[in-house]
């Protein structure tokens, strides 16, 4: 078994939202530098936070006020897409991160998606539910959404590298969901969640009201992650040298209001 | 003068423009482009911002400045194509 990849793994860590940001950011840059091996972790969110895709406006993605009296922490991403808004007990976020030029990555980004959206896939299926592969880059079960999935590929250092970063609903509070985010210019009624109700699902609700376990839920995601990527995964921490440069996005990008309120 | 458009790209995403111009409506003062579509390096959109800037109102002009963006090889971009650019911001103009 000579010539099986080995990734580092991290173990599931809870933080709060610019933490999480800066870690994945610091990661990456130590791959572009050929510093640490690809990467995959499993991470939550304390407190519960709004995440933004890159491009998008935090004034008309978020309802701010909203957000500060229910204690919810604000942070715009690396990556483009959509706002997000991961509850602590809601969701489980994973990243993967890893060298552009790997030959086990598609330079095709649809099928690169598709590559590491199957490791979740593996993931729900070891749970019992039976999800599929949506292009652009979400997946599904039956017809309502379960993940969102978000990506971009940069070269901090030597080498372009692929993150791949997304979020698996564990359970779903669509009216907390909805009192945090804007959604358009509708009221939030009983009609629009019931709407939403029919386009987005939880683990929750496909298992019949069961909750999984959070520690079930990184198993799973690892073993899957494993399994599409043919990998073999190496348990370890952030270097000395990640840690530190994850400190420093967070004072200086992810927690602060320039960045955050940028567009 | 501030504009507004946008557009739910079919099969893709949201792509939205804020533009300012000045008072006589002849050139770009500033322009932004939000929404949840993908691109990368995500930081070049400041460069197409930039290149709209101070740009004359026209249609040919943006066109020029956007194709010639967008034929950057290192740019990649889901969910919105360059065409949807072009349009919101001809849109946001002509409102």
């Amino acid at each position: 078994m000579n010539n099986v990849d080995v990734w580092r793994v991290l173990d599931l860590e809870t933080n709060d939202c610019a933490t999480n940001m800066a870690i994945d950011e610091a990661i990456l840059f130590h791959i572009s530098e050929g510093k640490v091996p690809n990467t995959i972790r499993t991470y939550r969110w304390n407190p519960s936070a709004v995440s933004i895709g890159y491009f998008q406006s935090v004034y008309e993605e978020v309802n701010i006020e909203a957000c500060q009296s229910k204690s919810v922490d604000v942070v715009r991403r690396i990556t483009g897409g959509g706002a997000v808004y991961h509850d602590y007990e809601g969701e489980i976020t994973y990243s993967v991160l890893v060298r552009d030029n790997d030959p086990k990555i598609p330079k095709d980004i649809i099928k690169s998606y598709q590559l590491i959206c199957q490791g979740i896939i593996y993931a729900l299926a070891d749970i019992g539910i039976d999800a599929t592969f949506k292009p652009i880059n979400d997946i599904i079960a039956g017809t309502k959404k379960i993940s969102g999935n978000a990506q971009t590929r940069r070269k901090p250092g030597k080498d372009i590298v692929m993150l791949q970063h997304g979020t698996i609903l564990r359970d779903l509070d669509i009216k907390k969901m909805f009192s945090v985010l804007r959604v358009s210019k509708e009221k939030i009624s009983d009609k629009l969640i019931e709407q939403v109700e029919q386009r987005v699902t939880s683990i929750r609700r496909e298992l019949g009201d069961k909750l999984v376990d959070f520690e079930t839920l990184k198993n799973s995601l690892e073993r899957g992650f494993s399994k599409t990527l043919s990998i073999q995964l190496e348990r370890s921490t952030l270097t000395e040298s990640e840690r530190k440069l994850a400190t420093e996005f967070k004072e200086k990008k992810y927690g602060a209001k320039d960045w955050v309120f940028k567009r | 003068m501030k504009n507004k458009a946008e557009k739910k790209v079919p099969g893709g995403k949201l792509i939205r423009v804020t533009v300012e111009t000045d008072v006589t409506m002849s050139k770009i003062v500033n322009v932004m482009f939000t929404g949840d579509f993908y691109m990368h390096p995500e930081e070049e959109i400041h460069t197409l911002e930039n290149s709209l800037k101070g740009t004359k109102i026209d249609e040919n002009e943006f066109k020029r400045i956007i194709t010639n963006f967008f034929e950057n090889e290192i740019i990649q971009i889901l969910g919105a194509s360059p065409e949807d650019f072009l349009e919101i911001l001809v849109t946001a103009l002509s409102g």
